[in-house]
């Protein structure tokens, strides 16, 4: 593509670990737990947009159910903490206060681990990651590709959200799970405000940024982007597609569900909004205008826009056309810049890359001579 | 209390339009920091869903807010120092909500904040006030069974709004009911009221349903309300079912004067969105209808159709978000300019009274809950509700009504010791 460099390794390397050593160093700047807060939530939206990006810019599959595993994530976490809430109604050890409201005697068997941390946490990353196994064991090996991959996972998406509204006595329904007691961890308490979860969100942002990018540049990266751009060849060549699609699926989903846990600490409540379709396709949109194809980009992306829409709404002056504004923002980025802001990262020149262009251009030069002669 | 609107976004789309045409009302403060510098002024927040789906119902409670607020400042607002509102569209999203709840207390601290219409969005917010020690002012009509220490409730609660109206529908229509509902706690709430108070007349529910949130599609209802042939269709549906709801039982035929239904949701709002032909009949009970007459009330729809358009209407939910900014007021001028925290504004809060416009209303000094004025309105074509009965005296709120034994103190919730 005209003005786009294809930059080397060393190079994203220092771009992802300049973006970590920002992130960390960022509290110290600020002074206001609401802002620290804030920013604590950007970090895990764009930790969600990440997950995204594996699945839809590496693998080519555009999950519109990604806030399933979020907010299965963060349903999991909330649950626990909400067990560790001393109910007003019922006292220590006792219901649920929701529980109580709805006539339910006795805790639901599914509630009982989840008076375990490590059960939560564990739960947080693997029931979507279950979930994820089998949607795409059965729509991959029943090779549905393209938009009726996202129709099936939209769907899903919409039928979890319906149930866990309609099962209120479990759930919580409408409200969601609300009064969640601090998580205390390692004796360090997570509460929305402490610098600790900041810490704790930054830190497993960077780490699945380098996680991601090793999985990515690994040969079964390599696979998957070739599945993106054509997966009928990469079957003929022998390789088992469908495998491949779920296990990006899977992976997807298991940092997806991580970052719902954080969402939990960061906003200390569960509401089935955190899995409806709204915050499905922010996501999406998040990831399309950092730049889906990029792990570092997508994440971006979502502090971007998340930080934008925020300070567009909190200005007076926008208070009653900041929709509208996001929405043209949207537009503009799409229509100029298809593959995200990343993109102009990729127009900056480096010298690496120039060599490396110079070098094709020669080789392609020689085999037309070839074929030429 | 909930309610979903496609309406909403039309609003909202219409909204955008109009802001961009005619700018901004001045009393939205350019810059946060200069405010707070200033010494002569009280800020409050004010957080209403502009936008999204509670947004049609969600912005008449902002407009009667921000009315509240101009006519304190304009009579010298709170012993000389003027209110100053902090607006935010927390979007009709909890967490959205939760966002710009933080903004307002901690980073504007605000010794206020005005907002809500659903219980999920004032459940999402209230660990922020109970953390900060903040204070909410809450106007909607809820479930009731809460008991936060940080929140001033001035909407009904179940035993106001049903303590008359289960008696008055036995008295006039019979003993057997239909229960129908929207699927969360709040209609849950109101049914389990309901049940008790049938019990004590000797009634019968023979029939207990509730349909999903914005579920439009009535017939296997409808078909249920042909054979069980109840007395009363008690119904705590929300939003837009409640639109559906009228117009497939006037569409199936039956008769609101042998088989009227009796909402504890219906406003003016939603007769205007149905049609007055498809309310016609039917019944309501709330503490306000516009069409009450008193002296308070013109001056109240007055005033915001002045400032909002001769369309503008006045419900049950905007009628207490107006009122409290008064309440509030009234007990800030209590304190001393130095001693204005939340802490204080609710303690000065408790017992303070004031002629509402539907009447002289009193914040309960034990649970923060407000004494309110019942009415039964019977909707006419017009879209206005016709008051057939009205409490004579004010209703105490209850929270915990159903739940005897248990009793909401300025301490939190207590069992009373049998």
């Amino acid at each position: 593509m005209e003005g786009q460099h294809k930059h080397p390794i060393w190079a994203k390397l220092v771009g992802y670990a300049a973006f970590c050593v920002v992130i960390l160093i960022l509290p110290l700047f600020i002074t206001d737990d609401y802002l620290l807060n804030k920013l604590a939530r950007y970090l895990v939206f764009g930790l969600v947009a990440m997950a995204l990006s594996i699945s839809w810019g590496y693998a080519g599959i555009l999950n519109l159910g990604q806030a399933v595993s979020f907010g299965l994530g963060s349903y999991c976490m909330a649950m626990a903490l909400k067990l560790r809430t001393i109910p007003i109604q019922t006292g220590a050890e006792g219901l649920p206060d929701f529980m109580v409201w709805n006539n339910v005697k006795s805790l639901p068997w599914f509630w009982e681990p989840f008076h375990s941390y490590g059960f939560a946490i564990a739960a947080g990353v693997l029931v979507p990651t279950i979930l994820a196994l089998l949607i795409g064991t059965f729509v991959f090996r029943a090779r549905v590709t393209g938009v009726y991959v996202s129709i099936i996972t939209l769907a899903l998406l919409v039928v979890i959200n319906l149930v866990v509204i309609d099962r209120q006595r479990l759930t919580g329904g409408f409200n969601g799970l609300t009064d969640l007691a601090p998580l205390e961890l390692f004796g360090l308490t997570f509460d929305p405000y402490a610098h600790a979860t900041y810490y704790l969100i930054a830190v497993s942002l960077g780490a699945a940024l380098f996680l991601g990018l090793a999985v990515v540049h690994s040969k079964t990266g390599l696979i998957m982007q070739a599945i993106r751009d054509d997966e009928n060849r990469v079957r003929y060549f022998g390789y088992d597609v469908a495998a491949y699609q779920t296990f990006a699926l899977c992976l997807s989903a298991a940092v997806a569900g991580f970052a719902g846990m954080l969402y939990t600490l960061v906003m200390a409540f569960a509401s089935p909004t955190f899995l409806a379709v709204p915050v499905s396709l922010s996501i999406v949109i998040w990831s399309a205008v950092g730049g889906r194809a990029s792990l570092l980009g997508s994440a971006m992306g979502a502090i971007i826009v998340t930080g934008v829409q925020g300070s567009l709404s909190d200005t007076p002056a926008f208070l009653e056309t900041w929709t509208l504004i996001m929405g043209a923002l949207f537009i503009i980025v799409v229509l100029f810049l298809p593959r995200g802001l990343i993109s102009l990262v990729d127009r900056i020149p480096l010298g690496g890359s120039a060599r490396r262009r110079a070098a094709a251009a020669t080789g392609a030069a020689s085999r037309s001579g070839i074929n030429a002669g | 209390m909930a309610q979903f609107s496609r309406r909403g976004v039309v609003k909202g789309v219409a909204g955008l339009a109009g802001a961009a045409t005619f700018g901004f009302p001045q009393i939205w403060i350019k810059n946060s920091g200069l405010a707070r510098a200033a010494g002569g002024e009280i800020k409050v927040g004010v957080l209403y869903s502009l936008t999204g789906t509670t947004a049609i119902i969600e912005t008449s409670l902002n407009q009667a807010t921000l009315m509240a607020i101009e006519e304190i400042n304009a009579a010298g607002g709170v012993n000389g120092r003027k209110l100053v509102p902090v607006v935010e569209d927390p979007a009709s999203d909890p967490a959205t909500f939760a966002e710009k709840a933080r903004k307002l207390v901690i980073g504007e601290k605000c010794v206020s904040v005005f907002g809500s219409y659903t219980s999920a969005s004032r459940k999402a917010v209230l660990p922020i006030f109970e953390r900060y020690h903040n204070l909410y002012w809450y106007p909607t009509l809820y479930e009731g069974r809460e008991c936060s220490m940080n929140v001033i409730y001035t909407g009904a609660v179940p035993n106001q709004q049903q303590r008359d109206f289960v008696p008055w529908l036995v008295k006039n229509f019979g003993k057997r009911f239909y229960l129908i509902g929207s699927n969360y706690i709040y209609p849950k709430e109101e049914n389990n009221v309901c049940k008790i108070l049938l019990q004590k007349l000797g009634g019968e529910v023979v029939g207990e349903e509730y349909v999903p949130l914005g579920h439009s599609e009535f017939s296997s209802v409808i078909e249920k309300f042909k054979n069980t042939k109840p007395n009363v269709i008690f119904s705590t549906v929300v939003g837009d079912s409640v639109v559906a709801l009228h117009r497939q039982y006037k569409a199936a035929g039956l008769d609101p004067a042998k088989m009227p239904m009796a909402s504890l949701t219906t406003s003016e709002e939603e007769v205007r969105a149905m049609g007055g032909e498809f309310a016609l009949g039917h019944f309501t009970s709330a503490p306000y209808f516009m069409s009450y007459e008193s002296p308070e009330n013109a001056k109240f729809v007055a005033a915001i159709q002045s400032k909002y358009g001769k369309n503008a209407v006045t419900n049950f939910v905007s009628e207490p978000a107006y009122f409290q900014v008064h309440l509030f007021a009234q007990a800030a001028a209590k304190l001393a300019g130095s001693d204005l925290t939340p802490p204080t504004i609710r303690e000065a809060a408790w017992g303070q009274e004031y002629k509402a416009p539907e009447g002289l209303v009193k914040i309960d000094g034990q649970n923060s809950h407000t004494y309110l004025w019942p009415k039964i309105g019977e909707a006419q074509m017009n879209g206005q509700f016709k008051i057939i009965e009205q409490s004579k005296e004010w209703v105490e709120p209850d929270p915990y009504w159903a739940y005897p034994g248990q009793v909401c103190t300025p301490k939190g919730m207590v069992e009373k010791k049998a």
